[in-house]
C-alpha cells in the first residue's frame, strides 16, 4: 500500500510533528544531510506547510515527499559544485601557454585520452569547450541545440568526465 | 605531481561537494595531475555520492544522530512558535482583504502600491485564492485580484532584499501564474504568455516546494491546452502528475489526471480521455470534493457519448443523477439536462433529445449565457439536420446570429453561424456542417482568434 492510501486524521501541529518525527529523522539520516543544512531544509518545508495547511490533504505524505525532493536537490546541487570544480581545473590546464613542460604535456595528453573515452556526444561537446574554447551559447549555436539543452548536456558530460577523473582513474596514475 | 596529498576528510568533503570553491578547485587540480593514491580514496567515496544523487540512499550513520535530533528539535520549536504568528497573519490578511474590497479596483491598486500596511504575505495568499475562485464566475475580477496579488508579492520580495526575496520566489511564481491563468480565462493569451514567462523564470526548485512548482505548471498546461499546443500541455501535466504522486496528494493527483483528460479530449484521443477520467475518479473522494467528482463523472459520460458508447453513458448517468440533484444549483441541473439530451441522441431517441436541448437552450438564453445557448442550439440543429428539417436549422441559426450580433460577441463564432445560416437557406445544411460548426464553437470558446474554415 502506498502513502496515497493512508490519509491522516486531522491533529494539532504539535501532535502532527511528534507523529512525523521518526520519518523525518530517518530521511535526513538516510540522505546524510549535515545538521546545519537539515535545519534549512526542514524549516523551509515546514513553513510552506504552515502557510498552506488548509489546502494540503495529507500533510504527512506532503511533508515527506517535499523533504525527499529537497534532499535529492541538495545532493544534486553539491554534485554540481564538484563538476564545476573539475571544469574550472581543466579549463586552467588547457589555458596554459603553449610549449608546456613535460608534466603539463602529459596532463593534456591524459585529458585528451579521458575525453576520447567518453561517448561521441560528450566528446563533441567537451572538445568544443576545452580544445576550441567555445562558450556554452556558441556550442548551442554550433551543435544546433537550445541554450537549456546544451547546459543540461554539458552538465552530463562533465559528470562523465568527473567520474573518470575521480572514480575510475583513467589518467596517468593507472597507466 | 604534487606530493602534498589532501587529507582523507578533505577528499570526502570534496566528493560530496562540501568544500569551498577554491579548495574544490585545488583538489580537482591535484587529481587531474594524476595522483593515483588520492584517486583510490575518491573512487571509494564516489559510489556513495553517486547513490545519493541517483536517488538510492543506502549508507547511514555517518551523520551524527544526536546532532540531527537537535536540529529537528530546534526547527520544531521555531515552527510551533510561528504557528500562532501565521494564524494572526491570516486573520490580519482577511481584515486587510475586506478593507480593500470596500474600494473600487483603481483605488485598491493605489492602496497596495502606496501603503506598507498592505504588504502582507497572507493578504497576497488570500488575493490569489480569491482570484482563483473568481476565475469561474467573473474573469475580469479574477484578473484584477491576481494583479493585486502580483503587486504585493513583487513588493514583498523587493523589500526583503536579495536573500529574503529568494524565499518569496514561490509566492511570486504562484502570483504570476495565477495572473496568467486569469488572463487565459479572459482570452488574453498574449498577456497570459508574458505572465507565465515571468512565473517560469521564478521556478527555482531549490527555493520553491514541489507543490508550488506543480501549481504553476498546472496553470501553464491549461494555457497550452487552450492554445491547442497539446504536446506541451501533456508534457507539463505529466510533470504535475509526477509531483503530486511523489507528494502522496491523492486528491490533487485525481484533479491532475482530470486536467490531462481534457487535453486528450480536445486533441481527439477519446480512449485516453476515458482511461484518465476513470483513474481520476478512483482517486477523487465524492464526499470531500463533490463538485470535482461530479465534473469528472460528467466529462466521462460526455466522452462515452461522443465516442459512440451511449449505453455505457446511459448507465453511468443513471448512477450520477443523484449527485447533480444533491448539488441542486440551476447550472448543474442544466448540465444534467444537456447531458440527458446528448445520451438520448446517442441512443437515437431524437424527440427526447430535442426536448432536452430546447429546454437547455431557453434556460441559457434566459440566464444570459449566450455562448452556451448557441452550443445547445447547435445540438438541437444536429437533431433537425438528422431529421431533414432544414428550415428549422435555418431558424435556429437566424436566432443565434441575432443574439450574437445584438451583444457584439465573438466575431469568428458569428462567422461560423453565418456559414450555417447561408447553407440552410439554400437547403444545403447537412449534418456534417452542423457538427463542424458545433465543434468549431466549442474550440473557439477559449480561442477567439480561431478561424472557421468549413471542410464539407
Amino acid at each position: 500500500m502506498s502513502a496515497l492510501d493512508h490519509p491522516q486524521p486531522e491533529d494539532t501541529l504539535e501532535e502532527f510533528l511528534d507523529r512525523v518525527r521518526p520519518r523525518i529523522r530517518g530521511l535526513f539520516l538516510r540522505y546524510r544531510i549535515p545538521p546545519q543544512d537539515t535545519e534549512d531544509i526542514l524549516q523551509q518545508a515546514l513553513l510552506a506547510l504552515l502557510y498552506h495547511r488548509d489546502s494540503i490533504r495529507d500533510p504527512e505524505a506532503w511533508l515527506v515527499g517535499t523533504l525527499r525532493n529537497k534532499c535529492l536537490l541538495y545532493w544534486r546541487d553539491h554534485r554540481r559544485k564538484l563538476y564545476d570544480a573539475v571544469d574550472a581545473a581543466v579549463l586552467e590546464v588547457v589555458a596554459e601557454p603553449q610549449a608546456p613542460d613535460q608534466e603539463g604535456a602529459d596532463l593534456r595528453r591524459d585529458l585528451t585520452s579521458a575525453i576520447d573515452q567518453l561517448p561521441e556526444r560528450c566528446r563533441s561537446i567537451l572538445s568544443l569547450r576545452y580544445r576550441h574554447g567555445y562558450s556554452p551559447s556558441e556550442m548551442a549555436v554550433f551543435l544546433g541545440y537550445s541554450q537549456g539543452s546544451i547546459s543540461k548536456m554539458t552538465n552530463r558530460c562533465l559528470a562523465a568526465l568527473t567520474r573518470r577523473l575521480v572514480a575510475s582513474g583513467i589518467l596517468r596514475g593507472q597507466e | 605531481m604534487t606530493e602534498n596529498h589532501p587529507a582523507q576528510p578533505v577528499l570526502e568533503r570534496f566528493v560530496l561537494g562540501h568544500l569551498p570553491a577554491a579548495e574544490m578547485r585545488q583538489v580537482s587540480q591535484h587529481l587531474l595531475a594524476g595522483c593515483s593514491e588520492c584517486r583510490q580514496v575518491t573512487a571509494g567515496l564516489w559510489e556513495h555520492g553517486a547513490q545519493l544523487a541517483a536517488r538510492v540512499p543506502s549508507a547511514e550513520g555517518i551523520v551524527d544522530r544526536s546532532a540531527c535530533d537537535e536540529a529537528i528539535d530546534r526547527i520544531f520549536h521555531i515552527i510551533l512558535t510561528r504557528e500562532s504568528e501565521v494564524a494572526r497573519e491570516r486573520a490580519q490578511g482577511r481584515e486587510l482583504f475586506e478593507e480593500l474590497a470596500r474600494h473600487p479596483p483603481a483605488r485598491q491598486h493605489l492602496m497596495v502600491s502606496n501603503s506598507a500596511r498592505f504588504l502582507s504575505r497572507m493578504l497576497c495568499e488570500i488575493l490569489l485564492e480569491q482570484a482563483h475562485e473568481a476565475g469561474f464566475r467573473e474573469p475580469a475580477r479574477a484578473v484584477e485580484l491576481a494583479r493585486l496579488g502580483v503587486a504585493i508579492a513583487d513588493r514583498l520580495a523587493e523589500r526583503s532584499g536579495e536573500k529574503g526575496g529568494e524565499g518569496l520566489k514561490g509566492l511570486r511564481a504562484r502570483a504570476w501564474a495565477q495572473l496568467g491563468n486569469a488572463l487565459r480565462i479572459s482570452s488574453d493569451h498574449a498577456g497570459a504568455d508574458q505572465a507565465f514567462e515571468t512565473a517560469t523564470e521564478l521556478l527555482d526548485p531549490v527555493r520553491i516546494t514541489p507543490h508550488e512548482i506543480a501549481r504553476v505548471l498546472d496553470f501553464e498546461a491549461s494555457l497550452r491546452r487552450d492554445q491547442r499546443r497539446f504536446v506541451e500541455a501533456t508534457r507539463l501535466m505529466d510533470q504535475v502528475i509526477a509531483i503530486y504522486r511523489k507528494l502522496g496528494q491523492r486528491s490533487l493527483l485525481g484533479r491532475s489526471l482530470q486536467q490531462k483528460s481534457l487535453i486528450c479530449g480536445e486533441s481527439g484521443d477519446s480512449d485516453g480521455e476515458i482511461a484518465l477520467l476513470r483513474r481520476a475518479l478512483e482517486l477523487l473522494n465524492p464526499e470531500e470534493e463533490p463538485r470535482i467528482f461530479l465534473a469528472a463523472r460528467h466529462n466521462l459520460i460526455s466522452a462515452l457519448c461522443e465516442s459512440g458508447r451511449p449505453r455505457e453513458a446511459f448507465a453511468l448517468l443513471f448512477h450520477t443523477r443523484p449527485l447533480y440533484l444533491k448539488q441542486g444549483d440551476r447550472l448543474n441541473l442544466l448540465r444534467l439536462r444537456w447531458l440527458e439530451g446528448a445520451v438520448s441522441r446517442g441512443l437515437q431517441r431524437y424527440e427526447q433529445a430535442a426536448v432536452a436541448f430546447r429546454e437547455v437552450r431557453e434556460a441559457f438564453l434566459e440566464l444570459g449565457l449566450d455562448y452556451d445557448a448557441a452550443l445547445a442550439s447547435l445540438d438541437l440543429a444536429e437533431i433537425y439536420a438528422t431529421q431533414g428539417r432544414t428550415a428549422d436549422v435555418r431558424g435556429l441559426a437566424d436566432e443565434m446570429l441575432e443574439v450574437f450580433r445584438s451583444r457584439k460577441i465573438h466575431r469568428e463564432a458569428m462567422g461560423a453561424l453565418s456559414v450555417l445560416q447561408k447553407a440552410a437557406s439554400t437547403e444545403r445544411a447537412e449534418l456534417v456542417l452542423v457538427r463542424e460548426v458545433g465543434s468549431f464553437l466549442r474550440k473557439a470558446r477559449n480561442q477567439p482568434d480561431l478561424q472557421f474554415t468549413p471542410i464539407s
